[in-house]
């Protein structure tokens, strides 16, 4: 074969530098991770990972961070279309509030949110007479994970809905659209990839999330617990394989879920191509 | 389907893009809002389509009140300058957009809808594009498909926003000799959009030539070109010498000469503004009977079916604009620097409005 030119120069050396700082940072820490498991047998592993308290803690951690991502899809597409589309005093205001979930400590969150929520605090002392309530229930737990998630909806929607021409609505509005059918036939379809990059990023922080939820769960066993906090738990009981073990779950779970939201992408792209022919 | 517009204005903030605006356009007919950016062509174009309202005025389709239909309802095919083609779908599925969207008590079968786009297609020549996506065509192409997605929906009225003004020369050269006999085919009554004068004179059966909010005169190619209403329109149509003298007993004084005009009989000793078209300035070698500037030859561009020759007057330095046919360019000899006498014929005169 040929060497082929690149009108880039440097391909190996950089293609080298990346696999060498991805192994650094990704793949070792990842595969001692593994490589720690080892230390189990089969059973033991098995034992650890279906523990009654660390199933129940799998159900919410992923069961939560799901309805957290799936809130703030909707209301990140809300929140970008207001940003992108209309012009109020205090826009800039409102856009540099959408970072906060990013800039925040978590634990910082934490605090407030529990503050805000519990049976004493603003929102909690309305809600609790209603019969709600949030703090120290996995509603909470629901509550602090779409709070972290927000930021990645709104900023990877916001580019892609600037790009859109309000031309192509005023088009699909001539030619006798109605809102609902410009929506969803024209807008979305048009940001349908983002929003799902979003909804995957938001649901992969929301999964990870630590800090701001330990303070809101009140993390009962087998009802408000999330298995991040059964992994340090772990930890600090010296019980490192056993830690690792549910880690590895975790992290197998977690890929899974991201590989399926990556084949829904490339699949609604393969549809779009589909229907050409 | 006729439209008329009546007593339209609209503001934005403190700017005011419209001006009491009163048009009819008859059935079947095609007319061009001529004017520069910002002249409040497109705010017209838009609130006849009902994609903006009007502060006051009202849009008459075929005699009934359509101000306050929606754009939905109001049965117009819109053009876009930039196409506003539907990115994610292929040509076919753009232009039966249209047919689709309708609630399911009108909507065509499947295989009337292929029917219908496929001769739309057709009409516009692109039926061999049909599995394409708009990413994947030219400029031309595109607007074509948008043209034809406009169609689909049977528009009564068909309104077309700078429809070729991202196009480049030659494309848009074509396309607009093709919208005309799209137009003569079709009969639709069409309104267009266009700060191109030329693609204005030679599409349009009407012009209506606007300027800061206001109409300055509506007419046929042929009227607006030769008989402008306003010294706007002269400037704006076609490049035009321009004077300044005074207008005394049916004469215009410009420094040194004295022209015969057609009016202005009674006026008396008024500043004015002189208009002639380059192809009215005569060149001599001699001095005629007519009065007449004498001017060097300072510039002459021999490119084209005509010959431009820039003259300098030599009373005050100013330069006039001539254009000879190639005969009497020839018949002249013309070199530059030489001195020469120029003749203004047919000059228009527009007295100094006082402010």
């Amino acid at each position: 074969m040929a060497k082929r030119h690149h009108v880039l120069p440097g391909f190996n050396l950089s293609l080298g530098y990346t696999i060498l700082y991805l192994s650094l940072i990704v793949l070792i820490p990842l595969g001692a991770a593994f490589l720690k498991t080892t230390e189990l047998s089969f059973a033991e592993f098995w034992t650890t990972v279906t523990a009654p308290r660390v199933l129940a803690s799998y159900k919410l951690t992923f069961g939560a961070s799901l309805i957290g991502a799936l809130i703030n899809a909707v209301f990140g597409l809300l929140t970008a279309w207001v940003l992108v589309r209309y012009t109020f005093p205090g826009k800039r205001l409102v856009d540099a509030l959408v970072d906060l979930p990013f800039a925040l400590p978590t634990a910082v969150a934490g605090i407030a949110l529990t503050a805000v929520y519990a049976g004493n605090g603003w929102l909690g002392s309305l809600l609790e007479p209603h019969g709600i309530k949030v703090a120290f229930t996995p509603l909470g737990v629901v509550v602090a994970l779409t709070f972290i998630g927000l930021p990645f909806v709104v900023r990877t929607v916001q580019p892609v809905l600037e790009d859109l021409e309000a031309e192509t609505e005023e088009a699909a509005a001539s030619l006798g659209a109605n809102r609902w059918q410009t929506f969803h036939k024209v807008i979305l379809p048009a940001i349908w990839p983002a929003l799902l990059t979003g909804f995957a990023l938001a649901f992969a922080r929301a999964v990870g999330e630590y800090g701001s939820v330990i303070f809101i769960a009140g993390n009962m066993p087998m009802v408000s617990e999330i298995t991040p906090l059964i992994i340090i738990t772990k930890l600090e009981q010296y019980d490192y394989t056993g830690a690792t073990a549910i880690a590895v779950v975790m992290l197998v779970i977690s890929f899974i879920l991201l590989l399926a939201i990556n084949g829904l992408q490339w699949w609604s792209s393969q549809r779009n191509a589909k229907s050409a022919e | 389907m006729s439209i008329e517009i009546r007593n339209i204005h609209k503001r934005f903030g403190k700017f005011n893009a419209l001006n009491n605006i009163n048009l009819d356009v008859p059935t079947g007919e095609l007319v061009a809002l001529l004017g520069p950016s910002g002249c409040g062509k497109t705010t017209l174009l838009r609130i006849i389509a009902g994609l903006e309202a009007a502060d006051e005025g009202s849009i008459l389709f075929h005699g009934s009140d359509a101000t306050s239909r929606d754009v939905r309802e109001r049965e117009v095919g819109f053009v876009f300058q930039h196409y506003a083609l539907f990115r994610h779908m292929t040509v076919f599925e753009n232009v039966a957009f249209g047919l689709r969207v309708r609630p399911r008590k009108t909507r065509p079968s499947e295989a009337e809808i292929h029917r219908r786009v496929h001769a739309l297609l057709e009409l516009v020549q692109l039926d061999w594009l049909a599995g394409r996506y708009p990413p994947q065509l030219s400029g031309g192409q595109r607007q074509r498909i948008a043209l034809a997605r406009a169609l689909a929906v049977e528009p009564k009225v068909l309104l077309l926003d700078e429809p070729f003004g991202a196009l480049d020369a030659k494309v848009r050269k074509d396309l607009r000799r093709w919208l005309r006999r799209l137009h003569d085919e079709l009969h639709i009554t069409s309104v267009f959009v266009t700060h191109d004068q030329e693609e204005a004179l030679e599409v349009a059966d009407r012009i209506v030539v606007m300027n800061q909010g206001n109409i300055e005169q509506i007419g046929s190619p042929q009227d607006v070109y030769d008989q402008p209403a306003s010294p706007f329109v002269y400037k704006f149509l076609g490049n035009v010498n321009q004077f300044h003298g005074r207008v005394h007993a049916g004469k215009a004084h410009i420094d040194t000469l004295a022209l015969d005009i057609d009016d202005h009989h009674e006026t008396d000793n008024t500043p004015a503004h002189a208009f002639v078209r380059p192809h009215d300035i005569e060149v001599l070698r001699e001095r005629g009977t007519q009065p007449a500037f004498s001017a060097v030859v300072s510039y002459i561009n021999a490119i084209g079916p005509l010959v431009r020759v820039e003259l300098q007057r030599q009373d005050n330095q100013s330069i006039v604009e001539a254009e000879l046919t190639r005969e009497r360019f020839r018949e002249l000899a013309l070199q530059q620097g030489e001195a020469v006498y120029i003749q203004p014929r047919n000059v228009r005169v527009f007295l100094d409005v006082p402010n």
